[in-house]
């Protein structure tokens, strides 16, 4: 179950299928987008809390 | 009876204080869970068959689908809430969930676009599963929208409960879209009266990819009230208090 799926980091980034396409351009945009869209969206709640707590003092 | 506990337990002061002690430990084990999951999901399980690797973004667009539409199914609980027993915090978890929606609906279509590029050959269809999901986002956007025009905020509150309701009619749409019409979006391959058309190596990760976003949304659901319950209490004394 625990077996690396990719022999080495290169056919992890470019994720090529048995089918002859490579995916990797498909996953890591997506995991990009999640990953900034979640982080961006705590850092601007972060910083209107701040931004706000700041004027109530 | 059932009034007056809501009331003590719901208040903004004691939601607060309570979830701003937890909000560490739940963003701590879900971002453990989640990155752990992703890893697995993305490393660690075979290729799939029919697919190739890019099934490796159910991964990333599930969670965002099945939270986009809990979001929406937990607003209109709020709205029933606020509606019948005039809860205050109810009215302002609806306000700030809103957002959180749209964010989730947002990453649930465009990884679904970019996933769709690989099996389906295009990055839109007009699906019913597809077109749903937009109306989702488009349904989420306005109701920020609207409450935004108010200036009265108990009009705005309740206007937004009422619409949040009415809106509620397309959560079940976009659940059976899949059923009811012919969809190029496959069917569900995890119910809860079926077997999970999935094999396990591949179930296990997506499980704790769904625990963990779930997570990681709930604390931003908790940051997004607690900016509100800032904005909208911000007179009341122990707001400074808290601050």
């Amino acid at each position: 179950m625990f077996d690396f799926a990719f022999d080495t980091f290169s056919d992890a980034m470019i994720m090529q299928s048995q089918n002859g396409q490579s995916h990797g351009p498909y996953v890591w945009l997506v995991v990009a987008i999640v990953f900034v869209t979640i982080a961006a969206t705590f850092l601007i709640y972060k910083y209107k809390i701040k931004k706000i707590s700041l004027k109530i003092k | 009876m059932i009034k007056k506990f809501i009331h003590q337990f719901a208040s903004p002061k004691t939601y607060l204080y309570q979830v701003s002690r937890a909000y560490p430990y739940i963003l701590f084990v879900s971002l453990f869970i989640y990155i752990f999951s992703i890893f697995w999901g993305l490393f660690l399980t075979p290729e799939d068959f029919v697919q190739g690797n890019s099934y490796r973004i159910i991964y990333l667009h599930v969670p965002a689908s099945f939270i986009s539409q809990s979001l929406y199914a937990g607003m209109a609980f709020a709205s029933v809430i606020f509606l019948v027993w005039k809860v205050k915090l109810s009215a302002y978890l609806i306000k700030s969930i809103a957002p959180i929606g749209a964010i989730t609906t947002f990453i649930a279509l465009v990884s679904g676009s970019i996933w769709g590029i690989p099996t389906w050959g295009t990055w839109w269809a007009w699906d019913a599963r597809i077109v749903s999901t937009l109306i989702l986002f488009i349904m989420y956007l306005g109701l920020i929208s609207l409450h935004d025009s108010f200036t009265n905020y108990d009009k705005a509150d309740k206007f937004l409960a009422i619409l949040v309701l009415v809106g509620s009619v397309n959560i079940p749409i976009i659940k059976m879209s899949v059923e009811w019409w012919s969809t190029l979006h496959q069917s569900a391959s995890i119910t809860i009266t079926e077997k999970p058309a999935i094999d396990p190596s591949m179930l296990y990760p997506l499980f704790g990819s769904i625990i963990g976003f779930t997570g990681i949304v709930i604390c931003l659901v908790i940051l997004s009230s607690k900016l509100q319950i800032l904005i909208r209490e911000k007179n009341k004394s122990w707001v400074k208090d808290y601050v």
